[in-house]
């Protein structure tokens, strides 16, 4: 806490702005003498590591400005993301071009449309809501994405028969739309909640449950003596490799598993000393939960670096093949985002520990921020009804009938009818403020293990997306 | 007996048409589907897998309590005529309240109705019709054509706009509904099958999933059918040409791919696999005497015996599309064509001799020596096979028609916002007159009250130009 105190005081100068852009100008000069040195300069993975630079500058600023709260850092960093956006604008053209589609078909190009759509909408809060602070959070999402995207194979492949639809790329492109309705929806839910005057200690409570999420998740995986079951990976094909159609192989990472047990407890400690606090209602145990925060960051990020030194390197045993298998991080796209993701969760709450005045300052008020998040889902929830719509038409083309129950289609449904219920009891009940948020956060979960759950646990018909 | 039978059918109706109801219907459906997804589901996995994942009584409990099938289980079914039911009567009930609304637009608000609206103001005024005539051209200016009501003591305005949006939410309960009905539709009455076609040949037996086959009242015949890959190797493009016959003619002909059905009489061919199916459809051949001389190029089709000279016939026994020899013998391994050999028998006539002839030349069996004549392989073709989903879903055109008319209700229900003002001048109890200006809107309340304030005061600005203090004057002149 005494931290806080310290770093309290009004940031000045434009050190930060000065360090960001020479680091923008050498990177980008180093990347010039490659580019005169092969001679062709517009081809794609040129395109993205400028977009990756001035994403990584933007990300910076806007850290920077999250957590001292100067504002003219707000000026370079949305320079920086129309820059990066120009070059992922150019990336994804010339991979429409390229691939005569769009760029929806394999995981790579659905990241590429992905972190475009991330750094426009970036933009679009900022100027036309005045959300200054979202990009703090969404820079270093589009960030993971762009370096995920080095490690997947990005050639351009052919469609297989079933995918060569419009439909389809009418489906993939309301569905992206409308997922990132519902994200700024839940991202505009929780900033009403801090405006809300909700305590800092929920918070810790909600990052403390989403992060054991995560890791109970992770720990699907815990394979015997401490080992870890990762999808093996074929380094000449750039993809995973099957046992038989649809069956992937698994190896086993030794003792890589014990690691993830013991960042499991370290994520449950704050929620433990979350919970003396509450019951034993002394504030000794929110410090120290708080310090138990900043201990399993710590130890998260120690499992991130070994999670990707260990998938790099060496060669592993599997259970159901004889053998040593490689393995890679594109292998394991979801375990990744699992582990950004709640070093990322983790962080933002110390954000909001440390800096909540800030923040609410910067906010707008609780009362906009409701009527914002409403209105987010009233562009949703049409535009779900029509993904779904478009879905059931492709696959009355593609498969012979509409409807399959296949569990990502229930999942959509599901979503569906759970903002239903959202808008029923906002529009006839009258529900607003924290219960509406609630929801909104509610739809976003289900949202979320629509598009990741439902890829990682259950199996299905949707075995592209 | 008869009251409380009524009064339970009423309480029954309310307790479906209420919106706690609707709640608990969608948290249950939310809960079933969740567990579809989570528990293995019957006709998708194999019986094998399904003992593998659960214990002999938990799947017991599971398949007597329709959990292994959860979407076609009666109970679901049920739930989900219960949901229906639901929405209607929640429509039900409300529309009536909906449609005066709608149809009898509230124009003139009686005192108790101005005293109880959220959103007013009122404006003191010299003159009645004067007040009127301004508040008629402010409206104007906003976009609110206003209409003058005339009672018989009173004068008053009213304006609305978007008057359809009321009936919004009844369209996109309606959409439900036909989205619904179209389903029910199809599990009742619809049907999905297979059929298998080689080339030249027409089918009408559609095999079920219930393993029952199907006549349909026409038949398929199947012209060609191929298939087409990328340079390398991955699958572009399956294609099956098509024809429909009925009472011996060719009525309907289309090339199908994936993505583009052929619908005839309401069913629709699919073309869903494609494939080899081993067997051989023709043997292109080089023939050389082997005394020497010229060759010729033959064809050879499965048992067809040809004529290579006068005296010497070739016949063509044998395809082995994988073969492999194993004591002395020639067997078949799998039905991919990965390794073919032909078998063919060589005849003279006049020595009425047989020579098995092999390609390729399999030690121990092959006669290749001794035949008159010597083969040379140049293409062989096998059979191939196209494998057709064919469905039959006719309330799919409800679910269609539905799914437009909710996306027209959706868009009635959030961009379109029905708007109402009153203006009406009250005679206040000192004497005073003034004009009350109202206004409600039945969404997007927020905006509507900016949209509000700013009507109102433009309204007062036209009926009382303040007169500016002389300073400002100067300043907003040398502003512009």
């Amino acid at each position: 806490m005494s931290r806080a105190k310290v770093e309290q005081h009004p940031a000045t100068g434009m050190t930060l702005v000065v360090m960001v852009g020479l680091s923008i100008l050498f990177l980008l000069f180093m990347a010039f003498l490659n580019v005169v040195k092969t001679g062709n300069i517009l081809n794609e993975a040129n395109l993205l590591y400028a977009a990756l630079v001035f994403y990584a500058g933007a990300g910076a600023l806007y850290l920077g400005f999250g957590v001292t709260g100067t504002d003219s850092y707000i000026k370079f960093a949305s320079l920086a993301t129309w820059a990066g956006l120009l070059a992922n604008t150019a990336a994804v053209a010339h991979r429409w071009y390229e691939a005569g589609h769009p760029p929806f078909a394999s995981v790579y190009e659905m990241l590429l449309s992905f972190v475009w759509t991330l750094a426009a909408l970036t933009l679009i809060a900022e100027k036309r809501y005045g959300v200054k602070v979202i990009g703090t959070i969404t820079m270093p999402v589009a960030i993971v994405g762009v370096v995920l995207m080095q490690l997947l194979r990005s050639d351009v492949r052919p469609l297989v028969p079933a995918l060569q639809s419009t439909w389809l790329h009418v489906h993939v492109t309301l569905a992206m739309l409308a997922y990132a309705a519902c994200a700024l929806s839940f991202a505009l839910a929780m900033m009403f909640l801090i405006q809300d005057k909700m305590k800092t200690e929920t918070f810790l409570a909600a990052t403390s449950i989403f992060t054991a999420g995560i890791y109970t998740a992770i720990l699907g995986r815990f394979e015997g003596w401490g080992g870890f079951n990762v999808v093996a990976w074929d380094l000449e094909n750039k993809q995973e490799v099957f046992l038989s159609r649809g069956v992937r192989l698994f190896v086993t990472i030794p003792d890589l598993g014990w690691l993830m047990l013991l960042v499991f407890a370290a994520v449950l400690a704050p929620m433990v000393f979350y919970l003396l606090a509450a019951f034993r209602k002394k504030e000794i145990f929110l410090s120290i939960a708080n310090r138990a925060v900043f201990i399993s960051i710590l130890l998260q990020t120690l499992a991130l670096i070994f999670f990707l030194l260990r998938t790099r390197d060496g060669q592993y045993p599997s259970l159901d093949a004889e053998g040593l298998y490689p393995t890679s991080l594109a292998a394991s796209p979801f375990i990744l985002s699992a582990l950004v993701g709640g070093i990322f969760a983790n962080l933002l709450y110390l954000l909001l520990l440390w800096r909540r005045e800030d923040l609410e300052r910067l906010l707008p008020s609780a009362e906009n921020l409701d009527r914002i998040t409403y209105k987010t889902i009233c562009i949703a929830f049409p535009l779900l009804t029509l993904m779904i719509a478009a879905g059931a038409f492709w696959a009355n083309r593609a498969w012979g009938s509409y409807w399959n129950w296949d569990p990502k289609e229930t999942w959509a449904a599901i979503t569906w009818l759970v903002y239903a219920g959202y808008l029923h009891m906002r529009i006839t009940r009258g529900w607003r403020g924290r219960r509406a948020a609630y929801f909104a956060i509610l739809g976003f979960t289900v949202v979320m293990f629509t598009f990741f759950g439902v890829t990682y646990l259950l199996p299905g018909l949707h075995a592209y997306a | 007996m008869a009251p409380s039978l009524g009064s339970a059918l009423r309480k029954s109706w309310q307790t479906l048409s209420s919106i706690k109801t609707g709640v608990v219907l969608i948290i249950l459906v939310v809960i079933f589907s969740a567990a579809g997804t989570v528990i293995l589901q019957r006709p998708m996995t194999e019986p094998d897998d399904m003992a593998r994942a659960y214990s002999p009584a938990m799947l017991r409990f599971l398949d007597a309590t329709g959990l292994t099938d959860v979407f076609h289980a009666r109970w679901f079914v049920a739930l989900m005529i219960v949901v229906s039911l639901s929405i209607i009567a929640a429509s039900v009930q409300r529309f009536p309240n909906a449609w005066r609304y709608f149809s009898r637009p509230y124009k003139s608000p009686d005192q108790n109705f101005r005293r109880a609206l959220p959103l007013q103001a009122s404006i003191p005024i010299s003159n009645e019709e004067q007040g009127l005539g301004a508040a008629d051209r402010i409206l104007r200016k906003h976009g609110f054509r206003s209409e003058r009501i005339v009672r018989t003591n009173s004068f008053s305005l009213f304006s609305e706009r978007n008057r359809i949006s009321q009936m919004a939410v009844y369209m996109v309960h309606a959409s439900l509904l036909l989205i619904f009905l179209g389903g029910i539709i199809d599990a009742l009455v619809g049907w999905r099958g297979f059929l298998m076609l080689t080339p030249g040949k027409a089918g009408n037996q559609i095999e079920m999933k219930t393993g029952v086959s199907r006549t349909l009242p026409f038949s398929i015949l199947c012209n060609a059918a191929g298939e087409e890959t990328y340079s390398d190797g991955t699958p572009k493009k399956y294609w099956s040409k098509l024809a429909i016959i009925e009472n011996g003619q060719e009525v309907s002909r289309k090339e199908i791919v994936v993505n583009d059905p052929l619908v005839y009489k309401g069913v629709r061919f699919y073309q869903a696999s494609y494939g080899r199916t081993g067997k051989l459809d023709e043997l292109v051949l080089n023939v050389t005497p082997a005394k020497g001389g010229s060759s010729q190029q033959i064809s050879l089709r499965m048992n067809q015996e040809l004529a290579l000279d006068a005296d010497t016939t070739v016949q063509l026994v044998e395809f082995i599309p994988d073969f492999v020899v194993q004591d002395g013998h020639v067997y078949a391994r799998s039905n991919d064509v990965t390794n073919p050999a032909v078998h063919m028998v060589v005849t003279s006539k006049k020595t009425n001799v047989a020579t098995n002839y092999w390609l390729p030349e399999i030690s121990g069996v092959a006669e290749n020596a001794s035949s008159p004549y010597i083969f040379e392989p140049k293409d062989l073709k096998t059979g191939v096979f196209t494998g057709l989903e064919v469905s039959h879903e006719p309330g799919q055109w409800a679910v269609w028609a539905g799914v437009v008319l909710m996306a027209f209700g959706l868009t009635f229900v959030f961009y379109v916002i029905h708007m109402r003002l009153w203006v009406v001048p009250v005679q206040n109890a000192n004497g005073t007159l003034s004009l009350w200006i109202g206004g409600s809107a039945n969404r997007n309340r927020d905006a509507f009250e900016e949209k509000f304030k700013v009507l109102v005061e433009d309204l007062r600005k036209e009926l009382n130009p303040v007169p500016v203090p002389a300073e400002l004057q100067v300043a907003s002149i040398a502003g512009r």
